[in-house]
């Protein structure tokens, strides 16, 4: 990987992943201001022992064993002493923090903030959200220790995620095949995608951005700002097991339905049987259900390219939304990134991109070993939705589009079937048919529930030097 | 119940209908109370819902006081927008989420007022995004606009410099109104000290902060639909 700037400065999880299994979040409080200082100078010392060292974007020839990073809270950047000067230049959304952006975010009901579980309950207190990535649960607890200095931070809790066979997440998807590309940054492991590479200020303060003319506040001192970026840290409980009974539901309802043969051609029965290893028309039909709320078939098969049936050899990236698309405009990858399909606000397509860091936690769902007397344990995702402007991006996708479903009048009204808070008694989804016709499914229930989360500024380097000197 | 009242419990309750006593409270009373529990103006913007189909055909109300308060300002007003027609239209189009926009100049202020679907911040930074060149020649001859133009390099000030313009939506229902006085003051308990059935003290306490308001949030003789469900319905495109 190579770029036209630093990437020494850059903390490096942001431009490409570490793709390690193991993943350890620290939620941190600062305890004593000049201490805290003092570890984030520690933190970039190039000493190898003491405080593990922030990993950045030039990593070298060999990825080291061991990765760690940090964000940090508006509050936590007042807990180090940041000038008001240089607070107030923040955006509102970090300075408000995501517990106050719950109505746009679909934070609602069980979902809501005040239910959140501790150390989520207090989000005052969340200065600092530090990541440890490795190979195994060892190495966590190693850096973990050398991480904590208690006169310098109070550990108010963890939270650890692993990576599963394949690429595979909780409800049975593959994962991890998209992330935007990015002007003047040469990555060898991603391959054209059918968009065009996004401005470096998609993901950088301090970069033209998306739209067109248009640049987003850097706070001041330009050592602070420049080249930061915002990332929504998100505690994503997933209900598999009402997912599955949705899929066996609809399925037997599609069973039923009279233009079943339109949407599970007889030819196509065996080929999702034989990709997807299931039995029958039932099973098939649960497939289709699971990859038209998706947007892809479970082993990855964008719709876009094979509706009928997943097809182990097409390019899982590169594709667009045509007219004869088949790839349900409600499908969830679609509401998320509408690529170059047509969307009501024409200027919006491609601006609201993010950077995608997340890893399963809880034991992946075995139907086997399902003991219905006892609750099943929580399960979920650990995620990082990364870009330079948490309210043109991240919180725009969240509310008009997986929310309201603002960008194409055939399902506004009508939330994500994966991620939205979908209520049963008024939620629905469109099947589209060959024909042009749709199936409607009706009675989703939401599936993903927020357990927790935080708005964190991610620094450059050189913002961390800053932010460590004592001269501030 | 009429019966359990004294003599005083129905003087007092007539009291508010009385020209005089309107007249003298207007004067003493209300900036007494005014002193004695200052009330914060409560912020504009329709109310935060989480409802899909409330999030349709918002509305947003700005009052801008003219930096010129003669009929010159007045006519630089009223011919920037003439100038930007071509642009409003073009603007109105490629946003697609503006279903009217509308200027009016009420005595020296110019106003704006437009029916848009979904968040209010991303409607903003889509039109900042396609034709900023107008938002600046309007805001440019309002006052303090001089701090945020040109909004595309102060896309995050100016969208709350409007946030801040835009009217508050004073809910239809009194205890709806009351309720967003308490959590504006960070209360979440009722607080149970106002008597609906007569002028609410908070109300007029807040009417004297905030002298603007839009009185609900526009009334509709059908459910909330997006422009493009309009446009796709009447098929000319979206």
């Amino acid at each position: 990987m190579s770029a036209v700037f630093d990437l020494a400065d850059l903390q490096g999880n942001i431009l490409r992943g570490y793709r390690k299994p193991h993943v350890r979040y620290l939620i941190l409080e600062v305890a004593d201001r000049i201490a805290a200082r003092r570890w984030l100078a520690a933190s970039i010392s190039g000493r190898d022992h003491g405080v593990p060292q922030i990993t950045t974007g030039n990593w070298g020839a060999v990825k080291p064993d061991t990765c760690f990073n940090i964000g940090l809270t508006y509050e936590g950047l007042r807990a180090l002493g940041t000038s008001s000067s240089s607070l107030e230049m923040f955006p509102n959304e970090f300075i408000e923090g995501m517990t106050a952006r719950a109505l746009k975010l679909g934070d609602v009901g069980p979902s809501a903030p005040e239910t959140w579980p501790s150390p989520f309950d207090e989000p005052g207190r969340i200065h600092i959200i530090a990541t440890i990535y490795a190979g195994d649960v060892g190495q966590l607890d190693q850096v973990q220790q050398r991480a904590l200095d208690r006169n310098a931070l109070t550990l108010l809790g963890t939270r650890e995620g692993y990576n599963f066979r394949d690429d595979f997440v909780h409800f049975g998807y593959r994962d991890n095949i998209m992330q935007p590309r990015f002007e003047g940054v040469h990555d060898p492991q991603r391959h054209a995608d059918g968009q065009p590479r996004a401005p470096l200020g998609t993901v950088l303060l301090g970069h033209p951005t998306n739209l067109e003319g248009l640049t987003w506040r850097v706070p001041q001192p330009a050592a602070l700002g420049h080249n930061g970026t915002f990332n929504a840290f998100r505690v994503l409980k997933q209900d598999v097991v009402a997912f599955e009974e949705y899929l066996d539901q609809a399925a037997s309802d599609l069973l039923e339905h009279a233009q079943v043969d339109e949407l599970l051609p007889p030819d196509a029965e065996a080929k999702i049987g034989q990709v997807m290893s299931v039995e029958g028309r039932h099973g098939a039909l649960r497939e289709i259900v699971a990859a038209n709320l998706c947007g892809r078939w479970r082993d990855g098969t964008p719709l876009a390219l094979s509706a009928d049936a997943p097809d182990p050899n097409v390019n899982r990236a590169n594709f667009d939304y045509d007219r004869e698309s088949r790839c349900p405009y409600g499908a969830h990858i679609r509401r998320c990134n509408p690529r170059g399909g047509q969307i009501v606000q024409r200027v919006a397509n491609n601006s609201r991109r993010l950077v995608r860091r997340g890893m399963p936690y809880g034991p992946a769902y075995d139907p086997a070993k399902r003991d219905r007397d006892k609750p099943e344990p929580e399960r979920g995702l650990l995620g990082n939705f990364i870009g330079a402007s948490l309210g043109a991006q991240f919180e725009a996708m969240s509310c008009d589009w997986l929310n309201l479903g603002l960008q194409d009048p055939r399902i506004t009204g009508s939330n994500d079937p994966i991620v939205g808070a979908n209520d049963p008694k008024t939620s629905w989804f469109d099947l589209p048919l060959k024909s042009g016709r749709t199936i409607r499914l009706r009675e989703l229930p939401r599936f993903v529930w927020t357990r927790g989360g935080a708005y964190t500024f991610l620094p450059s380097l050189s913002a961390i030097r800053f932010l460590g000197s004592q001269m501030m | 119940m009429s019966s359990d009242e004294g003599l005083l419990d129905r003087f007092v309750d007539r009291l508010p209908k009385n020209p005089l006593f309107k007249r003298v409270a207007s004067w003493t009373l209300v900036p007494f109370w005014a002193r004695w529990t200052p009330v914060k103006p409560l912020p504009g913007g329709p109310h935060l819902a989480f409802e899909p189909g409330d999030n349709l055909q918002c509305m947003m109300n700005l009052i801008m006081p003219l930096k010129i308060k003669s009929p010159i300002g007045r006519a630089e007003a009223a011919l920037a927008i003439a100038q930007n027609k071509d642009a409003i239209y073009a603007g109105l189009n490629n946003v697609g989420t503006v279903h009217f926009a509308r200027f009016v100049i009420v005595g020296d202020n110019i106003c704006m007022f437009s029916v848009y679907d979904g968040d209010f911040t991303n409607y903003i930074r889509d039109f900042i995004a396609t034709i900023g060149s107008v938002f600046n020649a309007v805001v440019e001859l309002v006052e303090g606009g001089d701090d945020v133009v040109p909004c595309e390099e102060n896309v995050e000030a100016f969208i709350q410099w409007v946030h801040e313009r835009d009217l508050y939506q004073v809910p239809d229902t009194a205890t709806d109104f009351l309720r967003d006085q308490e959590a504006l003051n960070g209360d979440k308990a009722a607080s149970g000290n106002d008597n609906l059935t007569l002028l609410p003290r908070n109300m007029v306490l807040q009417l004297r902060a905030n002298a603007n308001v839009s009185l609900g949030s526009g009334y509709r003789a059908y459910p909330g639909f997006s422009v493009a469900q309009v446009r796709k319905q009447l098929r000319i495109g979206w």
